[in-house]
């Protein structure tokens, strides 16, 4: 704009001056024309005044002059010429001027001379006696007089072009500048601007105000997008068809075990592991996948859904669950699946041996009693493990209606180490009962299962002569029963895994302890039923402490 | 322009990662092989030829920018390391192979439990792991760590040399089989070599600086 702005103002100022030369030597030459026709008129009146008083002589004395001063006779011989000589000049009575003189009294004539590019003016007056006297001078035409002229005209010339330059480039920088200075932001706040752009930046501003109350506006969707998945469990990941990342959120890198990630980098960054390329790939195919990886023992289910556009998928979404108790609780019910069908066979191996001898008669009858014993013992193992998988299952469902009522854990205890008295008796284990008369709401079937349980186990695993010692206890703060023997202990390695299913720490004797392996199970879940912690403390060969607690709010 | 370049960059960097988990795949597979004595020479062979193809692609693609972009600076660092890089990586992919056609003269003898051979293609693995995450995430620090590990895989190869020299004189060992150990063993150490260079050139690419060379 302001190159444009220099050129016009430029042009203009160059055209003007070359006009205004151009008009400026018309109207002087004019002037001069009319001056030196008037000069000629003068002298040659004067000089015919002198002829006609003085004669030719006056002529002669002239002497040397511009002007050119010649004398010719009525037939149109030249009698005198002061540039010339008189005698080598032809007839003059041709010429326009003398005729016009001869006719009229006075006569005037321009000339031009090809060759010198000059022309000449000639008047002529006629004499008294006849004669006509004629003066002529010489004058440059206007080309010549231009170029005789054109070293000074030329300086100034570029002299005032260079000043319109130099004005035009300033003029120009300052009509621009209030332009590039306009605050695009807010252009209706600025005054000196010109009132002709007014409207475009009424417009302007218009616009400027929309844009931004659309960005702000997207921005906030943005934000209340990202608030949303940002809150969510689940990782969530959204990339483009080059599988360029467009949006994730924390709990995605969490789940993939990822520290950061910059702008427009791909997915793959976080995991290129082979299954989650082949996910990604056949999303972006337009596929739905999924698969499970394995970062750092955990697990992550990834789901890949493509985003169809236009019939062609543009990108894909990506959904990471974390399912990595899922999957360990899948791999513990398929381990005991395996383990209670087990549990369950043994048993019924034995009956169905003990019978098949029975059935072929190989058996003595005397025996017949002894065999049959052997099978009702079987057969209650058998109750007694199915019925503690029923009870393990409903407490794992927890939808049976269990009936809830203030309980005396104090009597509660004193009334299931009698049921064990007789056991207890045979190893000469001493049962005792300390602590205060505690209260407290739950059911009484599981609490009772979950306290027999304790006890009997530290009965079963307590060393002959040894102790059973089981206190209540209740303050403000919470309310507990713990059973702490000193019985053979457990090896701190197998602590953790005590409350699983069908777990034993001495595999080889459970047979003659007996007990089916779900007993610590049962007291878990039934724990857990009731809302109660319970720990273990053990010492391997000085005996194990189980407590179980309920916290006051 | 700048746009069609920088998705170009972007391609060339997903490329590269699709490769050096190819890498990946093909070492931990062959390790697996060694050790395992499963038989996946098939996989093996399948990914080695994926990984030369990737490596012709890659090439391809980094020629393409030079000519028609012009890149200077860290552009032309980035493709030029990369460059540099896949034939490194395409190295290990062969290296691999070469490991899993050695595996099945040593599946039917004990010799591979009796020497380091396992904590050498364990760490190598590692190795390649992190020289490859040192590239993804552009880790300055990661790649000199997998620097300072090629010392380990070193050491561990002079072992395996020693133990086998041992097991040779006492007889424990067919002499055959004593031949392809020490090979595989020396394959695992020249495929740590090569993650080493993959770090060196994560480190130019991102410094700017590269380490055998000060006048880069």
């Amino acid at each position: 704009m302001t190159k444009r702005i220099f050129r016009s103002i430029f042009f203009v100022a160059a055209v003007v001056l070359i006009a205004g030369f151009a008009l400026i030597m018309g109207t002087l030459y004019r002037y001069f024309d009319n001056q030196l026709h008037k000069e000629l008129q003068n002298e040659a009146e004067y000089l015919s005044t002198a002829v006609e008083q003085l004669g030719v002589t006056v002529l002669k004395e002239l002497g040397p002059s511009q002007e050119r001063v010649t004398l010719i006779d009525q037939d149109g011989t030249v009698l005198f010429d002061n540039l010339a000589d008189q005698s080598s000049m032809d007839n003059h009575s041709g010429r326009e001027e003398i005729q016009a003189a001869m006719a009229n009294g006075s006569g005037s004539a321009v000339r031009y001379s090809k060759t010198l590019s000059e022309r000449t003016l000639y008047y002529a007056l006629r004499l008294e006696n006849g004669q006509v006297l004629r003066v002529s001078s010489t004058q440059y035409t206007i080309l010549s007089l231009i170029g005789s002229m054109i070293y000074p005209v030329l300086l100034i010339f570029i002299l005032l072009i260079v000043l319109s330059g130099i004005f035009a480039s300033r003029a120009s920088k300052k009509i621009v500048k209030p332009i590039n200075e306009l605050d695009l932001e807010h252009p209706m706040d600025d005054e000196k601007v010109y009132d002709e752009i007014a409207p475009l930046l009424s417009k302007i501003g218009h616009q400027s105000r929309t844009i931004q109350r659309q960005i702000a506006g997207a921005k906030h969707q943005q934000e209340e997008f990202a608030l949303i998945t940002e809150n969510m469990q689940e990782g969530l990941l959204v990339i483009d068809k080059n599988t360029i990342l467009l949006s994730w959120n924390g709990s995605a890198l969490k789940l993939l075990d990822a520290a950061g990630i910059r702008e427009n980098q791909s997915v793959l960054v976080l995991n290129r592991s082979e299954q989650f390329q082949n996910v990604v790939t056949e999303a972006l195919n337009g596929h739905h996948a999924s698969t499970v990886l394995n970062i750092q023992n955990r697990y992550c289910q990834v789901a890949a859904n493509p985003v169809i556009w236009d019939k062609d998928p543009e990108g894909a979404v990506l959904l990471l669950i974390d399912v990595t108790e899922t999957t360990e609780r899948e791999c513990l019910r398929r381990e005991f699946t395996a383990n209670v069908s087990h549990e369950l066979k043994t048993p019924l191996t034995s009956i169905s041996g003990f019978a098949e001898i029975m059935k072929d008669g190989m058996v003595k009858k005397e025996d017949i009693q002894k065999f049959a014993s052997k099978i009702f013992e079987e057969a209650q193992r058998l109750i007694v493990l199915v019925e503690d998988i029923i009870k393990i299952s409903q407490l794992d469902e927890g939808r049976h209606p269990y009936e809830y009522q203030d309980i005396d854990l104090y009597t509660m205890s004193g009334e299931i180490l009698d049921r064990l008295k007789s056991s207890a008796e045979k190893n000469n284990i001493q049962l005792k009962l300390e602590g205060v008369h505690a209260v407290i709401h739950s059911a009484p079937v599981i609490l009772d299962e979950i306290i027999y349980n304790l006890c009997d186990n530290a009965v079963k695993y307590n060393h002959p002569h040894g102790k059973v010692i089981v206190t209540v206890f209740q303050d403000k703060t919470q309310t507990s029963v713990q059973v702490a023997d000193t019985g053979i202990g457990i090896p701190s390695s197998d602590q953790e895994r005590i409350f699983e299913r069908f777990y034993r720490v001495d595999k080889s004797h459970s047979k003659e302890i007996g007990g089916t392996g779900l007993g610590l199970s049962i007291v878990k879940h039934g724990a857990a039923y009731l809302g109660a912690e319970i720990n273990c403390e053990s010492t391997l060969g000085q005996g194990s402490i189980f407590t179980l607690i309920w916290k006051n709010n | 322009m700048r746009t069609q370049f920088d998705k170009q960059l972007q391609t060339l960097h997903i490329e590269l990662i699709r490769m050096g988990s190819l890498c990946e795949q093909v070492i931990s597979l062959c390790a697996n092989m060694l050790l395992k004595k499963e038989n996946l020479s098939a996989d093996i062979n399948a990914a080695e030829t994926e990984i030369n193809q990737k490596e012709r692609d890659i090439e391809n693609l980094c020629l393409k920018l030079l000519l028609q972009q012009q890149p200077v600076a860290k552009d032309l660092r980035i493709i030029s390391a990369a460059l540099k890089m896949i034939s490194d990586l395409e190295r290990i992919g062969d290296q691999a192979a070469d490991i899993a056609e050695l595996a099945p003269y040593l599946a039917d003898c004990d010799a591979p439990g009796k020497v380091h051979i396992g904590d050498m293609a364990r760490a190598t693995v590692g190795m390649v792991t992190r020289s490859i995450d040192a590239f993804v995430k552009s880790d300055v620090k990661m790649a000199a760590e997998v620097m300072a590990e090629d010392d380990e895989v070193d050491q561990l190869f002079e072992k395996i040399k020693l133990e086998l020299m041992d097991l040779i004189r006492q007889n424990g060992l067919d002499a055959k089989a004593a031949m392809d150990l020490l090979m595989a063993a020396k394959y695992f150490e020249r495929i740590g070599d090569h993650a080493v260079n993959v770090a060196e050139w994560v480190e130019y690419s991102v410094t700017g600086v590269h380490k055998n060379d000060a006048n880069f």
